[in-house]
């Protein structure tokens, strides 16, 4: 996934051919993705109420204790999710690269299988689960052990959520990296005497830096739009941006202030896409 | 139900989707029947309503359809069709509002139903807005609790013995984000009227004024934080109507505001135990709402119209909404059978308060996001 590269001799064809064949993506990105941010930009910029050029909505939003709390909620939720995500994917994406034979491939297929759960099965089957009276306090009950706080409807809920929801792609992302570390630079290590650790950080950290940038971008950006977890498992307030969004566009008929809230994600999305945009750039000069 | 009927019956549902609106010519004996109701009506009427009348009356046939959005487009079509004397191919709509579009009931686009119908005078007085639309089911938000740990002469009462009792019981108590959910935000609106003499009258939704709002909401909300670390987890609100529920369906709490068709037909399929008690507080009832069906004027089978209006409202069918769809009926409780009535006593409401939507809505639900939502502690 992040290495493509262009067979030699390809570059002649290019041409018309190429153009055209580009062209419908382009024209798809700037209709779909770059016309509603610049619309957006303009709406929120020039509001109605003002007579020309007004930062009034981004000000009203940013002296808003409520609307920052979401902000500082989604930022947080954002943070915590790529570290766990990370701290779960990349044992799991090093197990995938490194073992052989069938119980791998079983683990391979179960890491898969949050790709092909709806996140709104994924969060009433979490409430059965993890939620109150749910089966692991049933479990705990019968081993005479104390009942958890359940995670639903606090920050954590979502966080448990998104994790689980984001593996998929994580490890997936993360095996190809691995795919770059090749198997005689870890014999020749190991033949030195490198303890497994001493491998991962000097010989293999190195050369996964690139897809765990990858990973944190997209994910990121996936986030920062959740909006079923969080609304379903999270709490009533503070928010994640995805369901205030919502709520400002369609409850309080607020369309104005929805874009601007809107505007913001997609700034911190832009930081994002650029950080993104870089891992792969740089990638693919090595 | 099985699993293939399910499917059959959403195929059927699918197909008849693409296909009934093109051959939905109007034709004499067959009532073109809309509704823009959830599925649970689509299935009541096709699977209950329809097959019992169609038994009595020999000769008669309902052509269901769902009009899913264009609810709108079928009535502008039939009141178009009033002006241009043609045929609108439509004859009963499910649930209609018979003051929209405005001026189509002086029009005479709708069919005074209560001349026309033998057993208007069964109906719940409660739920008569015009005599152009029948109320023929209702539902209403309801206290539904866990009976094995209250027992239904505990239950409370008023407003004051459900703040006594959620404050006795720490933790028992849930209510859903009000702009969630009509249950959890039926329980905001009686707090509302709680706060300012029980009395539905002062929110129409001509006297909204921002500051009118925030003079009459704002002690509704110190009532609502004052109750928050008595709730559930020192302060949790779920998402919807039917996690709250799940909650109670868990043991995890053992009081919420439902649905009454929620709770009664989650009772009677088992996701809520036997045990489970509903009811109603009688100083003020939480609110709800009626279902009312209207017929058009100047349908083709407007006679036969007006009898599936009759039929509906006998005791069969109100007998029938209560058991298989969980709603309330439409005529008065006096008018369904005995043991149903015997069952259900504690619900059978006096009066079914209604508040305003539109600006009090986003004011509602805003201000509760920002007032009551926030004031939570968790480490508390």
């Amino acid at each position: 996934m992040t290495k493509v590269r262009v067979p030699s001799g390809a570059g002649e064809s290019r041409g018309p051919l190429g153009l055209l064949l580009v062209a419908v993506p382009v024209f798809l990105l700037g209709w779909m993705t770059v016309w509603p941010i610049l619309s957006g930009l303009v709406t929120t910029l020039f509001p109605k109420d003002a007579a020309g050029f007004s930062l009034e909505l981004y000000d009203r939003f940013f002296s808003d204790d409520y609307s920052l709390d979401n902000l500082r909620l989604t930022l947080w939720t954002c943070g915590v999710t790529s570290l766990i995500l990370l701290a779960v994917s990349v044992p799991l994406a090093l197990y995938l690269r490194f073992a052989r034979g069938p119980l791998a491939s079983y683990v391979q297929t179960l890491a898969m299988f949050p790709m092909f759960v709806p996140s709104i099965i994924l969060a009433f089957a979490f409430i059965r689960v993890l939620g109150p009276n749910g089966t692991v306090d049933t479990i705990l009950n019968a081993l005479g052990l104390a009942k958890i706080r359940s995670p639903y409807l606090t920050v954590w809920g979502p966080v448990i959520g998104l994790v689980w929801d984001n593996i998929p792609l994580t490890v997936l992302i993360l095996t190809s990296g691995l795919g770059a570390v090749p198997n005689p630079a870890i014999e020749a290590a190991r033949d030195v005497g490198a303890r497994p650790l001493t491998l991962f950080v000097h010989i293999i950290l190195p050369r996964m830096w690139s897809s765990i940038f990858v990973v944190i971008s997209l994910t990121i950006l996936g986030l920062f739009t959740a909006f079923t977890l969080p609304y379903v498992l999270g709490p009533a307030s503070p928010e994640m941006m995805g369901p205030f969004m919502q709520r400002t566009f369609s409850d309080l008929r607020n369309p104005e202030m929805a874009l601007t809230q809107a505007t913001i994600v997609m700034g911190f999305c832009i930081l994002f896409g650029l950080f993104y945009v870089r891992s792969v750039a740089r990638n693919r000069r090595d | 139900m099985l699993r293939r009927h399910f499917m059959l019956s959403v195929a059927g549902s699918a197909v008849g989707m693409l296909v009934l609106p093109k051959v939905a010519f109007a034709e004499a004996g067959t009532i073109d029947w809309y509704t823009n109701s959830d599925t649970n009506i689509l299935d009541f009427w096709t699977n209950t309503v329809a097959p019992k009348f169609e038994v009595a009356n020999p000769g008669l046939k309902l052509n269901i359809v769902d009009a899913g959005d264009g609810m709108d487009a079928i009535t502008q079509r039939a009141l178009a069709a009033l002006e241009t004397k043609t045929d609108p191919k439509a004859d009963f709509i499910e649930q209609g509002d018979p003051l929209s579009p405005k001026g189509a009931m002086e029009a005479g686009l709708y069919a005074n139903l209560k001349d026309s119908l033998s057993n208007w005078s069964k109906v719940n007085p409660l739920g008569i807005e015009t005599d152009f639309a029948v109320p023929y089911r209702g539902s209403q938000v309801l206290l539904a609790f866990d009976g094995t740990k209250v027992t239904p002469e505990d239950a409370p009462k008023t407003f004051e013995d459900l703040v006594k009792w959620i404050k006795a019981n720490p933790g028992q108590f849930i209510y859903n984000r009000p702009d969630k959910g009509g249950s959890g935000g039926n329980f905001v609106r009686r707090v509302i009227h709680e706060v300012n003499g029980r009395d539905p009258s002062k929110f129409t939704v001509e006297n909204f004024t921002p500051e009118y709002a925030e003079k009459m909401l704002a002690p509704a909300w110190e009532l609502l934080k004052d109750l928050a670390p008595s709730l559930f987890e020192g302060g949790a609100y779920t998402g919807g109507n039917t996690p709250s529920i799940q909650l109670l369906s868990q043991s995890a709490v053992t009081m919420i505001p439902a649905w009454s068709d929620m709770a009664l037909q989650n009772i009677a399929n088992g996701v809520l135990p036997e045990t489970t008690g509903i009811t109603q507080l009688t100083d003020l009832a939480f609110c709800g709402g009626f279902a009312r069906s209207v017929v058009f004027a100047n349908g083709a089978n407007r006679d036969a119209a007006i009898k599936l209006a009759d039929f509906v409202l006998t005791e069969e069918i109100q007998s029938a909404i209560i058991s298989e769809l969980g709603g309330f009926p439409g005529v008065a409780w006096d008018y369904v059978s005995a043991d149903l009535r015997q069952k259900y006593q504690a619900v059978v409401p006096s009066s079914i308060p209604t508040f305003p939507g539109g600006d009090w809505g986003s004011a509602i639900n805003d201000g509760w996001y920002r007032n009551v939502a926030p004031n939570v502690d968790r480490n508390a």
